[in-house]
């Protein structure tokens, strides 16, 4: 406060705090205080239960911006077909076996070459690795009956997801490399315009039911799993009622998140990712294959965004609006700050709980349509570099 | 910029003889009778008053929209082209522009103080400047931001319009639904046609453009360049970059808003889901192939896309894809139908045309045509 009175420059910034401080208080505090307190409490824990998702989603945006510097507009795109793979493995029961094959010759392959054809030739093991790993994949993918769904689901929406992502760096991002921010901010958007036309192509538009989380009826079919009640008129005044699906699409992304970060920290790949992130031209210089390190970062984000589909598929449905819930990720990415893995997560709670409480207190779209975006301005003026992101000083 | 390649005999004596926009009278001839060509090609369709049936009645509807986004691509180009700065909320100051005109020629009541209806004439201007004032507000964040998270702070701006459009301003604006907007009148004359609108939005399209060009040959312009090609550098040539900034994205979104207007004009509806993410993200790409930072970009890329999507698109859905294909392909691969394949015609063409530009050709078909210009001054000889 007073090293701000002493210096002018940051006076409009400490101005622009007080308001927003200010405004909150008048503004929101009678509104919260009118609200019934089951409904808040109810807001709240349905805006954590989003918000995990949320930070799934952010993760794979830091993952990708912290490894090879492109902000990826596509991440949405990425979720969106990667959990359709999902779901179309997952329903169907009989996959013909040339297609088995030819996918996952597809797949092995470009996991393979990222290791360089010239090596490939030079290791004979990584060949036979390679063959072992299209035919059992091939057998997997072929099981048969209801009974193997999970199995199939898992291992094809994986490969799914490891595809997509390995081919849109290899032909589409490190072309790029050279260019201004500009060009690879468009490639995004038009990977993720392409991604949209084959969703719409070969699943179509309309919203598909995805049951992950499930429990048969008494009629006997299969339903999506009911909401969790609990009694607590007298504490609260009202009953509280949680998603089951949500909960579990929680639970899960939670546990994805610390896996991955787990990843980062403690594996010399993640070592590798963290030193690239750092400085390309140094990391290089000590040894590491950058290009290499740039693949399996958009394949491990890739992974990433089919998580974060298949969970939210499963929490609501599986449609094309997931694109706009990745958009609604980049304030959550800002507002943790962009090089940041636990912003990342504290980031997607706090906009899950922005987008709650908004619907709350206020009628209409506002939740979802608004509320981020407003989040993200402030953010943007008060502390671009969020809230555990590094200070950007530039030099000449 | 254009290479400085002069017909034989030709020498610069002065610097405004450099910065010319028609340096020989053979371009001065050229230009004006291109402009009195433009003029008369209404003239050559059945509706013309001849009688002709040499152009199409479909192409006036055509040339108009190239008309309309080449006016909103100049003013990206200005922004992201000249001043380096990325926006991705164009379609946002698009539908302010084509509002605040709606609002005007219709007159609206606030409370019980009504404004009075405007003439178009009247209302085109204001619209396109309280547009830019729009713009200057989203440009603030370029204070304290740059790269990248500006570009966010401008998707913030192409959620926000349209929400505030269709929530707080609902009385007004009818909410999701469509406004009716009136024909543009001139004492008699009323234009209720495409071909009436032609000879508003042509002239207009080669005012704006010359417009542009002429911000690009100034000290405006050239302060632009410098804050995109190094802003610390502009800074201390004692360049005010922040007000050089704002600059851009008050003329930026100026130019949106006469191409909003416009739109508003030509339909004679509004409605907010036409000035969606996707026709930010269709401007952008216009941008892109037609090239950024050249004059004629913006026509280029505005003239590709809508071949591609008028004329391009029709063509492949008349031959290659007629329904008995369709239905062939149906039977092949089972989860394929007709309705599936039509609707993803236009995101997968778009973005695949999109992505080959930025890998083969990232300076866009400006570039190329600059190239062809020079090699085709220059030959027989290549050098």
């Amino acid at each position: 406060m007073t090293a701000a009175l002493r210096d002018p420059r940051k006076l409009p910034s400490l101005i622009a705090t007080v308001a927003v401080i200010v405004i909150a208080l008048v503004w929101l505090g009678p509104l919260i205080a009118s609200s019934a307190p089951n409904r808040l409490v109810q807001s709240g824990i349905t805006g954590l239960l989003v918000g995990g998702v949320y930070s799934l989603v952010a993760l794979g945006i830091v993952v990708i911006n912290k490894a090879s510097g492109v902000f990826n507009f596509a991440h949405g795109g990425m979720m969106m077909v990667a959990g359709f793979i999902f779901f179309s493995f997952f329903t169907t029961s009989n996959i013909a076996l040339p297609f088995a094959l030819i996918y996952s010759l597809v797949t092995v392959g470009l996991a393979v070459s990222i290791f360089g054809w010239r090596n490939l030739l030079r290791q004979p093991s990584l060949i036979v690795i390679g063959v072992v790993a299209v035919i059992a994949l091939t057998f997997v993918l072929t099981l048969p009956g209801p009974n193997y769904k999970w199995i199939r689901g898992i291992v094809g929406g994986a490969m799914g997801a490891a595809l997509l992502g390995l081919a849109v760096e290899r032909f589409t991002i490190r072309p790029l490399i050279g260019q201004p921010l500009f060009a690879s901010v468009m490639m995004t958007l038009a990977v993720s315009l392409i991604l949209n036309g084959t969703t719409q192509l070969i699943w179509g538009s309309q919203p598909q039911t995805l049951l992950i989380f499930s429990e048969v009826n008494p009629i006997g079919i299969e339903v999506k799993a009911s909401p969790l009640r609990f009694d607590t008129a007298e504490l609260l005044g009202g009953n509280i009622s949680v998603e089951r699906t949500r909960l579990y699409a929680f639970g899960l992304s939670l546990v994805a998140f610390l896996a991955f970060w787990l990843f980062f920290r403690y594996t010399s790949v993640g070592l590798a990712m963290r030193a690239t992130s750092e400085n390309q031209m140094l990391a290089q210089s000590v040894g590491l294959r950058v290009r290499m390190i740039l693949a399996i970062a958009w394949a491990i984000a890739a992974l990433l965004a089919g998580v974060a589909g298949v969970l939210h598929g499963g929490a609501t449905n599986l449609d094309t609006n997931m694109q706009y819930l990745a958009l609604r990720a980049f304030p959550a990415v800002l507002l943790g700050g962009i090089e940041s893995i636990g912003g990342a997560l504290i980031g997607g709670l706090a906009i899950g709980l922005t987008e709650e409480y908004s619907k709350l207190l206020f009628s209409g779209d506002i939740g979802e349509q608004l509320a981020p975006y407003i989040v993200l301005m402030v953010v943007l003026v008060l502390r671009p570099e969020g809230l555990f992101g590094q200070k950007r000083i530039d030099r000449i | 910029m254009s290479a400085n390649i002069r017909p034989a005999g030709v020498f610069d004596t002065g610097y405004a003889q450099d910065i010319a926009l028609n340096r020989t009278r053979t371009d001065k001839i050229q230009a004006y009778g291109g402009f009195v060509l433009l003029l008369l090609i209404p003239l050559l369709t059945v509706a013309g008053p001849l009688g002709l049936n040499i152009v199409p009645q479909s192409w006036i509807g055509i040339i108009n929209r190239i008309g309309i986004f080449t006016i909103a691509v100049l003013g990206l180009n200005i922004l992201i082209g000249y001043t380096g700065q990325i926006s991705l909320g164009h379609a946002a100051f698009m539908a302010v522009g084509a509002y605040s005109a709606a609002f005007m020629v219709r007159g609206f009541t606030v409370g019980d103080f009504a404004f009075p209806a405007l003439p178009f004439w009247l209302a085109l201007p204001l619209a396109a400047l309280f547009t830019g004032l729009v713009g200057l507000l989203f440009g603030l964040p370029s204070l304290r931001v740059k790269g990248f998270y500006l570009a966010m702070a401008t998707l913030a701006a192409q959620f926000i319009i349209p929400w505030v459009l269709r929530n707080p301003l609902s009385t007004w604006t009818g909410g999701s639904n469509p406004l009716q907007v009136p024909f543009p009148e001139l004492g008699p004359l009323q234009f209720n046609s495409s071909s009436e609108m032609y000879y508003i939005i042509i002239p207009l399209a080669v005012f704006m453009a010359l417009a542009a060009r002429n911000i690009s040959r100034t000290r405006v312009g050239r302060a632009f360049i410098s804050v995109r090609d190094n802003d610390l550098a502009a800074e201390l040539l004692g360049i005010n970059v922040f007000a050089y900034k704002l600059q851009a994205f008050f003329l930026s979104a100026l130019f949106a808003g006469v191409a909003g207007a416009l739109i508003a004009f030509e339909d004679n509806t509004v409605s907010v889901a036409s000035f969606g993410l996707d026709t930010s993200i269709l401007t952008l790409g216009m941008l892109i192939v037609g090239g950024a930072g050249f004059p004629l970009g913006p026509l280029f890329g505005v003239a590709f896309f809508r071949l591609v999507e008028d004329i391009v698109i029709p063509f492949l859905k008349d031959t290659l894809l007629r329904p008995e294909t369709l239905n062939s392909i149906a039977q092949t691969l089972p989860f394929l139908d007709a309705v599936k394949i039509n609707s993803s015609l236009d995101p997968i063409m778009f973005g695949t045309a999109l992505i080959v530009f930025l890998i083969l050709e990232p300076r866009g078909i400006a570039h190329r045509w600059e190239i062809l210009k020079i090699s085709w001054k220059l030959r027989p000889y290549s050098h």
